[in-house]
């Protein structure tokens, strides 16, 4: 009796979820080797790191204003996969959300209600805009929009800084290189937290159903897996590529939006604070599932807020860079584990030969 | 390391290898062929590629190998070359039996191949390119040593190629040169081309033909896959045709003609016995005993004069006129690659035309979409049932509902309901005859027979009025493919009107009511299956227009240039 082992086209989901288990354990253990290493006690500051952001409600809100952001970027990734393209410009989106929308906070007069609402639409205008090149240039001219959604991250995060330490920086000469307060906000639901949070959730949930439920998801998903069987099936693949990629970049912007009437009430430098690179890590993690964001998002949050904390015990914050690059390397590597079982013997199961036509000829069976 | 190391000098261009090969040199009297391969069998999951496949190439022989795709041509070849061993059977060069575990190892016994697609790297130079993995290579050089070297190769070889030009900047006539060039560095005796000319210009492959005969003219031997009738017969010596796994005839090319070989490529068989359509013939007539549909005023689908000339500016559809009324089975025939894939595109939609028009029901329908050809009642079975038919990420259930997700019960008001497309998916799977064990799973775990299975029997959901079926048998059984035949029968019985491609003329004969003969782009006429002979068929799979009276070798004057 032999065994060997053999590659299946799709894991089991019991192997899939052991496998994401396993790389984030793994991850914590070796920064916690690395910690160890450097002399301090990695248990005592995981104990400090748990209490200290679960156990009080001012951690709590700080986790959910980390929450919010996160969520927006990690859907917009991750709805743009959907489609079959890769948006590594949620950052620069995110930028352009917050600048338009800051723009109205700043210098529109009128009730709240109605300058939230047009910061908004400001937001997803920034983000749907600095998405539109990208998206045309990937429907018409097939240029690959993982290049020009990332340079323009960086003249939206210039764009940013110039204003807010240049034409808007605040009267009276402070020296932070900020806006004026803005002074409409986000409405509060619990101490710092706002409003945000929930819309986002519902964002989130409202677009996995539209996915899943309806003609148009149907549509997405199959455009997205095979265009070639969308055209077949008769569906306008172009014109979803382009409107999903715009819905993507508009919800990278209502992220920034948030960030700026909820959170942080200036525009300032540096306001996306990688949340739109993160949002890449969010959606990866989620791997296919647009649900799946939300649990990432938490648990990229609870990554960074313990950054936070290990900064105040003298732990470098670069460790937690560390430990999020090494759960996505571990991640990557045990979802190509997942997909291998041990096969007993030299038959074919019934399942193997299943899968087993990757292995046709490739000139004469695919042709 | 220098030049002048053993490759560099061979006494050129022969190749005196058998000393190199650490066997005894072979009795002077009676040579055992260069190549011979015995009984090879090789088997994939639900297919056979090979079935007990003897081959014998002797020095000095160009030796052609035809048939229709999936007729176990590169199968063999990959098999020759090392890249898949035999389920069964021996491979002997020299007279010796040889194992190949890995293509270096072939290519050690002096067997080397050059693949329809290059395998260069289009940023490198040539010189780098011959030189990239190659024992020979030195391990330091400066990079006009290299083009030095690869200039003395090609000189010895007579091979004409620009070392310092970089692959992207080169034709494909002369990549092709570069491939040969570092195949026959490596020193071949064995050359393997897989459809060489079907990328080069006719000068080109005029010049490809002499470089091959002067390389076999050393002992050497070549052997051309291909399925170019004319040029195979003009370039080879011996012409080995497979179909369906198995050689079905070696001809001296001498004694072949074109209508000989497209007949022995495309069906009529020569080999008695375990034949595969057996059983299909007999029940067969019984099925084409169908009387012709009182022809309906207006064909359900019309061509007309349609034209098809792709983005390379080839003509791929040449004038193509066809009626189809409700209640007959349309056959398309032809040597695979002439055509029929753009027809079966265009009548379902999927290519636009570039002059002519696509009718339906008397409206035309040349600047309508793929969906609106599907609401007309048209169903499609596609040749590349995995790239277009399908969607392989998603899970069976959204692939069964591919044609009836925009219509009830699966949605209503812009809803995609799972639970009803589930419901069809099951049906679509009881009817398909395919036991799923999880609807929620991708449908690329799916066997390709089974894949093959789902998406006929979705198409013939939606077909009420027109089916277009290509290659529907590919990938499947004896009893699968009677089945299948028979729903196709059943449709056409129900008033359905079916165009059925195949590459089997007597798949096609059994069950067709007329079948229109394609080549190169172009119907060559409409036979009717009771009345027209297998040489009639023959000349027109050849390119000679069903009822012209020129001698059959001459050159077609009415095929389109390409």
């Amino acid at each position: 009796m032999t065994y060997r082992l053999q590659r299946f086209p799709t894991p089991l989901a019991t192997s899939a979820f052991a496998a994401r288990t396993l790389a984030v354990v793994l991850a914590l253990l070796t920064a916690g080797a690395a910690l160890a290493l450097t002399g301090s006690s990695p248990l005592s500051l995981a104990r400090e790191v748990v209490t200290d952001t679960f156990g009080s409600a001012f951690a709590l809100e700080d986790l959910a204003l980390l929450v919010s952001p996160l969520i927006l970027t990690g859907l917009s990734v991750s709805v743009a996969l959907r489609i079959g393209a890769w948006n590594i410009g949620a950052e620069g989106q995110f930028n352009a959300g917050s600048l338009a929308a800051a723009g109205i906070g700043l210098f529109v007069p009128g009730p709240p209600f109605v300058i939230l609402s047009l910061m908004l639409a400001a937001g997803i205008g920034g983000g749907v805009l600095w998405m539109a090149a990208p998206a045309l240039a990937r429907a018409y001219a097939g240029v690959s929009e993982i290049i020009t959604t990332l340079l323009l991250n960086f003249v939206a995060g210039l764009l940013v800084y110039w204003l807010a330490t240049g034409p808007w920086l605040a009267p009276g000469g402070r020296a932070i290189g900020t806006t004026a307060r803005i002074v409409v906000d986000i409405p509060e639901l619990w101490d710092e937290v706002h409003w945000g949070l929930p819309a986002a959730i519902l964002l989130c949930v409202t677009l996995s159903a539209l996915l899943r439920f309806t003609r148009w998801g149907y549509e997405i998903r199959v455009c997205g897996s095979n265009p070639q069987a969308a055209r077949y099936a008769g569906m306008p693949v172009r014109r979803h590529l382009i409107t999903v990629m715009l819905l993507s970049g508009g919800i990278a912007g209502v992220a920034g939006m948030v960030e700026v009437a909820g959170t942080v009430h200036h525009l300032q430098g540096g306001i996306s604070n990688n949340f739109g690179y993160l949002g890449i890590m969010v959606a990866v993690l989620a791997r296919r599932s647009t649900l799946g964001v939300l649990a990432s998002a938490l648990f990229m949050a609870v990554l960074l807020n313990s950054g936070i904390i290990l900064s105040t015990r003298g732990v470098d914050v670069s460790v937690v860079l560390a430990v999020t690059g090494l759960v996505l390397l571990y991640t990557a590597i045990g979802d190509e584990i997942a997909h291998y079982r041990i096969v007993r013997g030299a038959a074919l199961s019934a399942r193997a030969a299943e899968a087993a036509p990757k292995e046709y000829p490739p000139n004469e069976l695919a042709e | 390391m220098t030049a002048g190391t053993s490759p560099l000098d061979p006494s050129p261009p022969a190749h005196p290898l058998p000393a190199r090969l650490g066997q005894p040199p072979p009795a002077p009297q009676v040579q055992p062929p260069l190549v011979q391969l015995r009984g090879i069998t090789k088997t994939f999951p639900g297919v056979i590629a090979c079935r007990a496949v003897d081959l014998e190439v002797g020095r000095g022989e160009i030796h052609a190998l035809l048939g229709e795709n999936g007729a176990g041509k590169s199968t063999l070849m990959n098999i020759l070359t090392g890249i898949y061993q035999p389920d069964a059977g021996e491979i002997h060069i020299d007279g010796v039996r040889r194992h190949f575990a890995a293509p270096k190892d072939a290519m050690a016994a002096g067997i080397g191949m050059v693949h329809q697609h290059f395998k260069l790297v289009a940023s490198f130079t040539v010189a780098e390119n011959i030189h990239l993995g190659w024992e020979h290579t030195p391990a330091r050089i400066r990079a006009r040593d290299l083009a030095a070297r690869t200039r003395r190769l090609a000189d010895s070889l007579g091979l004409a190629v620009r070392p310092d030009a970089r692959i992207d900047e080169l034709s494909t006539g002369e990549q092709q040169r570069v491939e040969i060039l570092r195949v026959l560095a490596r020193r071949a005796r064995v050359l393997i081309l897989d459809e060489p000319t079907a990328v080069l210009s006719p000068s080109d492959a005029q010049e490809l033909f002499k470089t091959l005969k002067a390389f076999v003219a050393h002992g050497n031997a070549v052997i051309l896959i291909s399925h170019k009738l004319d040029e195979v017969l003009k370039v080879a010596d011996r012409i080995s045709v497979l179909r369906g796994g198995r050689r079905v005839a070696t001809e001296k090319a001498l004694d072949s003609s074109a209508s000989g070989l497209a007949r022995l490529m495309v069906g009529h068989d020569l080999v008695s016995g375990a034949n595969l359509r057996g059983a299909a013939r007999v029940n067969g007539a019984g099925l084409a005993t169908h009387p012709v549909a009182a022809a309906h005023a207006v064909p359900v689908l019309e061509l007309r004069d349609i034209v098809v000339i792709d983005s390379t500016g080839r003509t791929r559809l040449d004038r193509v006129s066809l009626k189809l009324h409700g209640g007959e089975i349309l056959g398309i025939a032809g040597v695979t690659g002439n055509g029929q894939k753009e027809l079966s595109q265009v009548v379902s939609g999927m290519l636009p035309v570039s002059a002519g028009a696509v009718m339906l029901g008397g409206k035309d329908f040349s600047r309508r979409s793929a969906r609106d050809f599907a609401a007309f009642g048209l169903g499609h079975i596609p040749e590349d049932r995995l790239q277009s038919g399908l969607a392989a990420a998603l899970s069976v259930i959204d692939n069964s509902a591919l044609r009836e997700y925009a219509r009830p019960p699966i949605s209503r008001k812009g809803w995609y309901r799972p639970a009803k497309a589930r419901v069809l998916a099951q049906s679509i799977a009881v009817a398909a005859a395919v036991s799923v064990a999880d609807f929620a799973m991708p449908v690329a775990n799916l066997s390709g027979g089974n894949q093959q299975r789902i998406v006929a029997r979705r198409e013939m959901r939606i077909a009420t009025r027109v089916l277009v079926a290509a290659y529907p048998s590919r990938g499947l059984d004896v009893g699968a493919i009677e089945t299948m035949m028979r729903y196709f029968v059943q449709l056409r019985d129900d008033g359905v009107g079916v165009i059925l491609i195949s590459e089997e003329l007597d798949e096609l004969r059994n069950i067709a009511d007329r079948i229109a003969v394609m080549c190169q782009g172009a119907i060559m006429g409409v036979l009717d299956p009771a009345t027209a002979s297998i040489a009639d068929f023959g000349l027109a799979l050849a390119g000679q227009r069903h009822g012209a009276t020129a001698p059959l070798e001459a050159p077609a004057p009415q095929r389109p240039r390409d």
